[in-house]
């Protein structure tokens, strides 16, 4: 084997392919990225078998070969490299890479077992902006939950409606639920799609600005964007029926400034206990909405937020992780709050936008 | 011959050996066999990835080594899917906030989704109570109000009530619904007197259009809660809305009970469900295996449907027993798997009583002498519990009347269908009496 390429491109895909190496796998060769030189171009490949990466890159090949070499050893040599070209060729069991100062040389592991990655045919497909995938991705994948017992909440959910593409994420304590345009029309059926997995997905199709076309079978998701093809596996299993959880009316309704709520969680969580709980009031009298945190070890704090309310006042606990995280898929000036009393789930969203919304449980007390 | 899990447990030993123990601990760790037909092995693989990797690397060596252990087997296909589930870890739930309540009962009207007249199978044990419900459907509040569904235990009367309920709460969801058992009623009132909220009781449960109380038998005991259900009857039923109750007797046997509630409850339809006859009980263990996506042979059915007896819900247990026996072993069930399985489960088994018992624990049960029964004495203490043996004798234990007869000191066989005659005309009226059968029928069991 015998390769020359640019050390940018080749930097980026290693980085990519990395994150995609299984550190602790009981397989040894999981943890290594598969390079093959063929043609005029060099293939890099790494799974961790939940998902998984194929990256192709143009090189001068002077010399067909595969190899397997760790991940994290090639990427700390790459990074550091200062020149514009580098060299890879096979000496033995080593892979000696080449700059113009430099020259390492990486044992390399054997590659027979490096498993391939599945392909999914073109038959069924969605399109979407790759924008509008990856914001639709961020604002709900905090939500899932971190728990293995139910591999459906662990997941990302994924399904179009009446030409809207809907993704939403739920640990059972709350729920966020983002809705994008689809693209050129079709249905996409329920798709559950691990959460790591599709932060994966997200950050893939973030280095893109035009469309992404997703081709999915029962098992298996895949898309192809620009030189990278990445696969994921679909959890089989069926997400609760949420929508029927979701209040349609509300007895008491506050707007507050996104800032004010941010900043105030922010400096409420010094003073938060070890279940982060936070209070909060809606006090109509006052037209204020009040967050407080007490900790008896450091002390008490209280912020009011001056609000617009409607309906009538209330005081419910919360984890204040719980409410920060709403806001960070809240882009808009101002959050309307929505609840029908203490014990009930409050409803957040951007006071300008109905595309999302984010459902919390408060705490029992 | 060994069973798909052994077979798979052996090849995966030898397997083992062949195959570096990380690769085996990677692609081996969660397969099994699906099902073995006509010398296809069916695997079952977690993922694409698995699927992929066990076709194209391992292939050769899964063949040869099911090859080695079973002569029959020729190929091997690969399925995409999950065995068993692991066992439920302790499941480890934050104290602090309580979970959104996802898939749980219908919140608002307290129904359960699960219960539709989809899922509701009909035969001539039940078909007037399912006509009946249907009425009610059609024509609610005006057709058969209210309706009042009664029978033994475990016979889908619960099922049929909440049917009702989850039919208008899908077609008509503006329609106000309430599902309650009488025992969270009489609860509802006792707190509502405790905290001085009587009137805000009545104001709930009077808004209602269609309101469904199970097991209304239980009101019988509770004096206060009686006379305002009784109240909240009239409201409802002067409204025209539509009441529907279930209760394990009929009204008229229920103790304690005023005449003024029976009378309320004859108004409308009173319908029995009785326990289902062979057929039906096959119709329902085919609709519930169904259910579960699984088929099993003609001939276990029929067995199932012979030896459990009596109520659905042992049959449903039964059921469930096979399947996740079918789902472990992940082959098909035959005719004596589930004799082996079923033996010792189901607890209704027929069991030969002898004459002798039935009068020692009747005689025992009305606090009289054994011997006395079969002597020639007409005390009243005597010719009753006599007269209820003979009755139970031929309704419980089908033993002609001369034998009955004959076995109680040698009466004559019109003697026995007198007695007979008149404890089931009795029992009509005598609501004491009715309470005593019962018991007496459960001392027998």
């Amino acid at each position: 084997m015998k390769f020359e390429t640019s050390t940018e491109a080749m930097l980026t895909a290693v980085a990519t392919a990395g994150r995609f190496t299984e550190k602790r796998a009981n397989l040894p060769v999981l943890s290594s990225v598969f390079l093959s030189a063929e043609g005029n171009r060099l293939l890099l490949r790494a799974t961790n078998l939940e998902c998984g990466v194929e990256i192709m890159i143009p090189a001068k090949v002077s010399e067909d070969g595969v190899v397997a070499i760790p991940s994290s050893v090639l990427l700390g040599f790459l990074t550091n490299a200062r020149s514009k070209q580098v060299t890879g060729s096979l000496s033995g069991e080593l892979l000696v890479v080449e700059t113009e100062r430099a020259s390492a040389s990486i044992k390399t592991i054997p590659h027979d077992d490096f498993p391939i990655l599945p392909r999914v045919s073109a038959e069924k497909s969605f399109t979407v902006k790759s924008a509008d995938l990856s914001r639709a991705i961020r604002s709900v994948a905090y939500c899932a939950s971190t728990s293995t017992i139910k591999p459906e909440l662990q997941s990302v959910l994924l399904y179009s409606e009446e030409g809207k593409f809907t993704a939403v994420a739920t640990d059972s304590f709350r729920l966020a639920e983002k809705t994008v345009p689809l693209r050129g029309g079709g249905s996409v059926p329920q798709l559950l799609v691990p959460a790591r997995n599709a932060a994966e997905l997200m950050r893939i199709v973030d280095t893109i600005k035009s469309e992404v076309e997703i081709y999915y079978n029962d098992n298996q998701l895949s898309t192809q964007v620009e030189n990278v093809y990445f696969t994921s596996r679909l959890i089989d299993g069926s997400f609760p029926n949420y929508r029927q959880i979701i209040p349609k009316t509300f007895s008491t309704e506050a707007v507050v400034l996104r800032e004010d709520v941010s900043s105030s969680l922010k400096s409420l969580s010094i003073f938060a206990d070890k279940f982060s709980q936070v209070s909060l009031t809606i006090d109509p009298a006052k037209k204020a909405v009040l967050l407080s945190s007490r900790n008896p070890d450091v002390g008490e704090q209280t912020s009011t937020m001056r609000a617009t309310i409607s309906g009538d006042g209330l005081t419910v606990s919360f984890n204040g992780r719980y409410l920060a995280d709403s806001l960070q898929a809240i882009s808009g000036e101002s959050v309307r709050l929505n609840s029908n009393g203490a014990g009930k789930p409050m409803l957040i969203k951007d006071a300008a936008d109905d595309s999302f919304f984010y459902l919390a449980m408060p705490m029992n007390r | 011959m060994t069973t798909t899990k052994e077979l798979w447990e052996n090849a995966l030993v030898e397997l083992a050996l062949t195959i570096s123990k990380p690769n085996f601990n990677t692609w081996f760790k969660e397969t099994h066999i699906v099902r073995v037909e006509d010398g296809t092995v069916y695997l079952g693989v977690p993922s694409q990835f698995a699927r992929d990797w066990l076709s194209t690397k391992f292939h050769k060596d899964i063949l040869r080594s099911l090859r080695g252990l079973s002569d029959s087997v020729r190929s091997i296909e690969y399925i995409i899917s999950r065995g068993q589930k692991k066992s439920d870890e302790p499941r480890h739930v934050p104290a602090a906030p309580s979970e959104l309540p996802l898939e749980s009962v219908h919140a608002k009207t307290n129904l359960n989704p699960r219960f539709s007249f989809n899922t509701f199978v009909v035969g001539p044990f039940n078909e007037l109570a399912h006509a009946a419900a249907q009425a009610v459907v059609r024509k609610p509040g005006i057709a058969y109000n209210p309706l009042l569904i009664y029978g033994p235990s475990g016979l889908g009367k619960t099922h049929l009530a909440q049917a009702i309920g989850n039919h208008f709460r899908i077609n008509a969801p503006d329609r106000k619904i309430q599902y309650v058992t009488s025992e969270k009623f009489s609860m509802d009132y006792v707190s509502s007197v405790q905290s001085n909220k009587v009137q805000s009781f009545k104001e709930k449960y009077r808004q209602y259009e269609l309101l469904i109380m199970d097991d209304v038998q239980f009101l019988a005991k509770m004096e206060k809660t009686k006379e305002e259900f009784f109240h909240l009857f009239n409201y409802l039923h002067d409204g025209n809305k539509q009441l529907v109750f279930t209760s394990d007797q009929h009204p008229n046997m229920i103790q304690n009970i005023e005449d003024r509630l029976q009378s309320r409850f004859s108004a409308g339809m009173i319908v029995s469900v009785t326990p289902p006859d062979h057929d039906s009980r096959l119709a329902i263990i085919r609709t519930k295996a169904l259910s579960h996506g699984i088929i099993l042979p003609d001939d276990v059915l029929d067995y199932l449907a012979a030896t459990v007896e009596g109520n659905v819900r042992e049959l449903e247990g039964a059921l469930n027993l096979l399947l996740i026996q079918f789902e472990l072993r992940g082959g098909p069930l035959t005719i004596n798997d589930a004799k082996n399985l079923l033996r010792g489960a189901s607890g209704s088994t027929k069991k030969s009583v002898s004459v002798q018992e039935v009068v020692k624990t009747i005689a025992g049960f009305y606090g009289i002498e054994e011997g006395s029964i079969y002597e020639k004495t007409r005390r009243k203490e005597v010719v009753r519990p006599r007269q209820v043996i003979m009755f139970l004798l031929r309704e419980d234990f089908k033993i002609s009347f001369p034998t009955i007869g004959e076995k109680l000191g040698g009466r004559d066989h019109t003697t026995v269908i007198h007695s007979c005659e008149k404890i089931k005309n009795d029992l009509t009226t005598d609501s004491t009496l009715s309470q005593e059968l019962h018991q007496i029928r459960l001392m027998l069991k």
